[in-house]
């Protein structure tokens, strides 16, 4: 089952790129995971596993080019190689979207990169859509709403 | 006021953090006001907004913008509602009271004629649902999940009324028959829609504890009614259709095949009796996917894992769970990390169930013991130990040595916890070779004495005390000490503070043997005891130690010098800081000047150390490493003739116990005196006499007390246990003040069926009104967890 508790993209100096958090933690606790899961994944060697123990759960993370994708899941119903493969599905949707997609684009497009993980999971991080053409097709056609809007704006 | 690009530009720009913070701060505070302008075009509302959302990731506080989400939904621009929707999911969470505004927006956006509308308010309601959204919203959901054909709109319905579900459970009733309607009509269609079907399915399976309705069954029936159904579509990924918008590194769609697994597990796991019609088929199917999928991709992987999870959480066939160890065995010997982590933590589930299938793949688990990664290297460790037996416990402990051997300064945690257990272990088992036991464990101190704790030595001091073979224990001294003294080519370091105290207990225990021998000549010995002196003199342990045996050393040394230089050590420290080495030199001190005779007497070798075992240590609750030793309770304290006291060695004055050979964990056994009396009464006819009345109450057990008989000196009170659920491994602590003594009888069943009862009987010496504080663990439920109850009680009359 999958059922992310937050989703975070940190650069490889630490930076936080993006956050979308799945369970509810207070700002105190959002900070602190954030923070100290940037050290934790920064420091590990490129051949170490990508699975780590924290707190009372588990966390996933995968790094592509400078950024580290990083899950927190929980421990006993998550299956660790399937949050591999989710945070797969979305770093190709985004590769797809933006057409081969590097740091920069998520640093000025963050919204678009919500709005493409919104197609991929939603609720208390679950997944919502396996295909990838599925996942484009619904973020594209809204925004070309988004464009026919101002267009009616205009003539209007 | 810039646009968002020149913001994020800016921000990057900034050349130390303070002008960061500087520009972000200037920034926040110029939308703050800007928020307050009613009047501000939409266009400008949507930038503030976005630079908001960009603030959020710099970790800056958004609160202050939260009704301007709402007003952004408000709005009938598409780009307003979505970037509002998205703010909305991101800076607002479920406990906010902001979430009312929301209700009636939600509401029209759910019936709205735009799809990608309604798939907007379903994705935030979703993620911001609170029991009075669910309460107001889910006959909207319901709606499109009754009338819509849209699979887009479907499947966001369907996640969404699973979390409805989560937030009220009363809602199973109005969405299970989706569960089956949209999985019959859906068949070979959108994934995404077959997640959602999942994901409700689950969220019904959970809520079963919650719900309070009886109608469950037959929910329950028409969940398992689509079993075969799941099973139809596992089959059909796995073994015919090739699609490939759902391929995923030559596995189909491994995030629906794992999602449906769950789901089966789940409801096999609910209703045993309901799926063991099924089992034939389950059994045959993860056979077939366990045996056919051989990719050696991650994809693959994931299925597979998920198929030996399925198959050991339901206890399925030998053959199954054979099977399934051995498809671990292979994620093992493969190259990928992740794989060979997710198998050690399997497999060590697993043991319990499958020691000799396990056992088989040993060579592999070595092999991660040498692993560079600490996440395997720890899982590795862990499951040496689990597996570890009489057998095959010499070949385990060597290659855990070889282990330690390599260990450096960033495992030391895992050094130390390897360390504490192996050092238990030779305990644990009964090893019929002592010496080949004492030989390991010098290895060991001479590796990794540092990581080692005081209990631990004081364990290996007994071990070497309690050696049988006398030449052999000479052996092994001399090695310890030829190494000290720097006559061998081996050589140890000096943060080994465990050697040095070994070295230092067994100069002094053993001074007079090693003397008459002609090993070493009585200055080495002195010399070795007076450089731990200078060299550790503010390290209260060592000191300890040192001093104990430079008095005992004192009495089986003639030469005058010697002992006028042990007299020295031991005088240096009267003046000691630590008051627990200044009372020990003090007292040392007098032994000192007494007659030789009594001296001797007093100072004589050590007898046999029994070791009595703490009761409840079994070997299978051994403690996962990371995982921090039990306090003691306090309770548990209270009742101090009922657990063993902790070895009184641990601290340093205990060494002053250790000479005088009083075994300090000799305290008697409780007395199980007047209690088995109870024993004869079979559970089943015991009731509970009407005028015991109740103390405690929970939805598990209910407690009744009763006091039997009062006296000026004792009371004899009877506490009777009535189960409202299966309870079984169940445990009566019980403490009393601390003037008062408790004697704690038998218990008459610890398990217990529904309403059946069993008897606890007490004697209370101390006179008074008897008070008592009870503590009561227990297992219960399926799967079983462990529980714990605690409460007061008093007799008033």
């Amino acid at each position: 089952m999958t059922q992310i508790k937050y989703m975070l993209l940190v650069s490889r100096q630490g930076k936080v790129r993006l956050m979308r958090w799945y369970s509810a933690y207070d700002s105190k606790g959002k900070s602190k995971i954030s923070r100290e899961l940037a050290t934790m994944v920064l420091a590990r060697k490129a051949k170490m596993c990508n699975i780590l123990e924290y707190q009372d759960h588990k966390v996933v993370y995968k790094r592509y080019a400078s950024l580290y994708f990083i899950c927190g899941i929980s421990s006993d119903s998550d299956n660790e190689l399937l949050t591999l493969e989710v945070i797969h599905r979305y770093v190709e949707a985004m590769d797809s979207y933006f057409n081969n997609v590097c740091e920069l684009d998520i640093i000025f497009n963050f919204t678009k990169a919500y709005e493409i993980l919104n197609e991929v999971l939603v609720c208390d991080g679950s997944m919502t859509e396996t295909s990838k053409q599925a996942i484009l097709r619904s973020v594209m056609t809204m925004d070309s709403l988004e464009t026919s809007d101002s267009l009616d704006q205009v003539l209007s | 006021m810039g646009s968002l690009r020149s913001f994020i530009k800016d921000v990057r720009a900034a050349k130390t953090l303070a002008e960061e913070r500087s520009i972000v701060t200037k920034e926040s505070a110029r939308i703050r006001t800007k928020l307050k302008d009613d009047h501000l075009p939409q266009e400008k509302r949507r930038k503030n907004i976005h630079k908001l959302l960009y603030l959020h990731i710099l970790g800056e506080k958004t609160h202050f913008a939260q009704v301007e989400c709402i007003n952004l939904i408000a709005s009938e621009d598409f780009r307003d509602k979505r970037l509002g929707y998205l703010a909305a999911m991101i800076l607002l969470d479920e406990n906010q009271e902001i979430l009312t505004l929301l209700t009636n927006m939600l509401n029209n956006d759910l019936n709205h004629p735009n799809r990608y509308v309604v798939s907007l308010a379903l994705s935030t309601l979703g993620s911001l649902m609170s029991p009075e959204l669910a309460r107001d919203l889910y006959s909207d959901v319901e709606n499109i999940l009754a009338h819509s054909k849209d699979d887009f709109l479907v499947k966001k319905a369907l996640q969404c009324a699973a979390k409805l579900i989560q937030k009220d459970t009363s809602l199973v009733e109005v969405f299970f028959p989706y569960i089956n309607s949209r999985l019959v009509s859906n068949q070979q269609s959108s994934h995404g829609v077959l997640l959602g079907v999942a994901k409700l399915c689950q969220a019904a399976i959970t809520a079963k504890e919650k719900y309070e309705y009886d109608n469950y069954p037959e929910i329950l029936q028409s969940m398992v009614q689509s079993i075969p159904e799941f099973f139809a579509l596992l089959q059909d990924m796995n073994f015919t259709s090739f699609n490939p918008e759902y391929d995923v590194g030559g596995t189909c769609d491994p995030f629906l095949q794992v999602e449906l697994l769950y789901t089966i597990r789940l409801l096999f796991e609910l209703a045993p009796q309901e799926t063991e019609s099924y089992k034939d088929k389950l059994n045959d199917l993860l056979t077939k996917i366990a045996t056919n999928s051989d990719g050696a991709k991650n994809s693959a992987h994931a299925v597979l894992y998920e198929c030996v999870r399925t198959i050991f959480a339901l206890q399925l066939d030998q053959s199954l769970k054979v099977l399934g160890v051995n498809v671990l065995a292979k994620f093992l010997s493969g190259k990928d990390n992740n794989t060979k982590y997710v198998a050690l933590n399997t497999l060590l589930h697993v043991v319990p169930q499958e020691p000799q299938a396990v056992q088989k793949h040993r060579k592999f688990i070595s092999k991660c013991l040498f692993d560079p990664d600490i996440s395997i290297k720890t899982r590795a460790v862990e499951l040496t130990f689990a597996i570890l037996n009489d057998s095959n416990i010499k070949e385990l402990i060597e290659e855990l040595t070889a282990f330690l051997k390599l260990t450096s300064e960033d495992d030391k945690d895992l050094a130390t916890y390897v360390v504490e257990h192996m050092i238990g272990l030779f305990e644990q088992y009964k090893l019929g070779d002592e010496k080949w036991a004492l030989e390991a464990t010098v290895n060991i101190l001479m590796i990794v004495g540092e990581h080692i704790s005081l209990e631990r030595l004081s364990d290996i001091l007994i071990m070497i005390n309690n050696a049988r073979d006398l030449d052999h224990k000479i052996q092994v001294i001399r090695r310890i000490l030829d190494v000290s003294f720097a006559k061998s080519g081996e050589s140890v370091s000096s943060a080994n503070l465990g050697w040095k105290l070994v070295s230092a207990w067994c100069i002094g225990e053993y001074g007079d043997t090693l003397l008459e021998s002609n090993i070493y000549l009585d200055t080495e010995l002195t010399g070795y005891l007076r450089t731990l002196d200078g060299l550790y003199s503010d390290d209260c342990k060592i000191i300890g130690y040192v001093l104990t045996a430079a008095l005992k050393l004192s009495s089986r040394l003639q030469n005058p010098s010697c002992i006028e230089e042990l007299r020295q050590v031991i005088k240096g420290h009267n003046k000691d800081t630590n008051l627990m080495i200044q009372t020990k030199s003090v007292q040392y001190g007098i032994l000192f000047n007494l007659p030789a005779k009594e001296k001797h007497d007093i100072l004589g070798a050590m007898p046999l150390f029994e070791k009595k075992p703490k009761s409840g240590a079994a070997p299978a609750a051994r403690p996962k490493f990371g995982t921090k030793p039990q306090e003691p309770d306090l309770l548990l304290e209270l009742l101090d003739d009922d657990y063993p006291k902790k070895s009184t060695t641990s601290n340093a004055a205990g060494s002053l116990l250790d000479i005088f050979g009083s075994a300090p964990q000799s305290s008697a056994k409780p007395e199980n005196g007047k209690g088995n009396d109870t024993a004869g009464l079979t559970q089943n006819l015991m009731t509970i006499p009407k005028d015991a009345p109740e103390a405690f109450r929970s939805t598990d057990l209910d407690v009744h007390m009763k006091l039997k008989s009062l006296n000026d000196y004792e009371a004899h009170v009877e506490m009777f246990i009535h189960a409202n659920a299966s309870i079984n491994s169940l445990q009566v602590l019980a403490a009393v003040s601390k003037s008062k003594k408790l004697t704690l009888g038998s218990l008459s069943a610890s398990t217990l069926a529904p309403r059946e009862n069993c008897r606890q009987e007490m004697i209370i010496t101390g006179g008074g009104k008897p008070k008592l504080r009870i503590k009561l663990t227990f297992n219960t439920g399926s799967p079983s967890i462990t529980k714990t109850e605690q409460f007061d009680y008093k007799f008033d009359q």
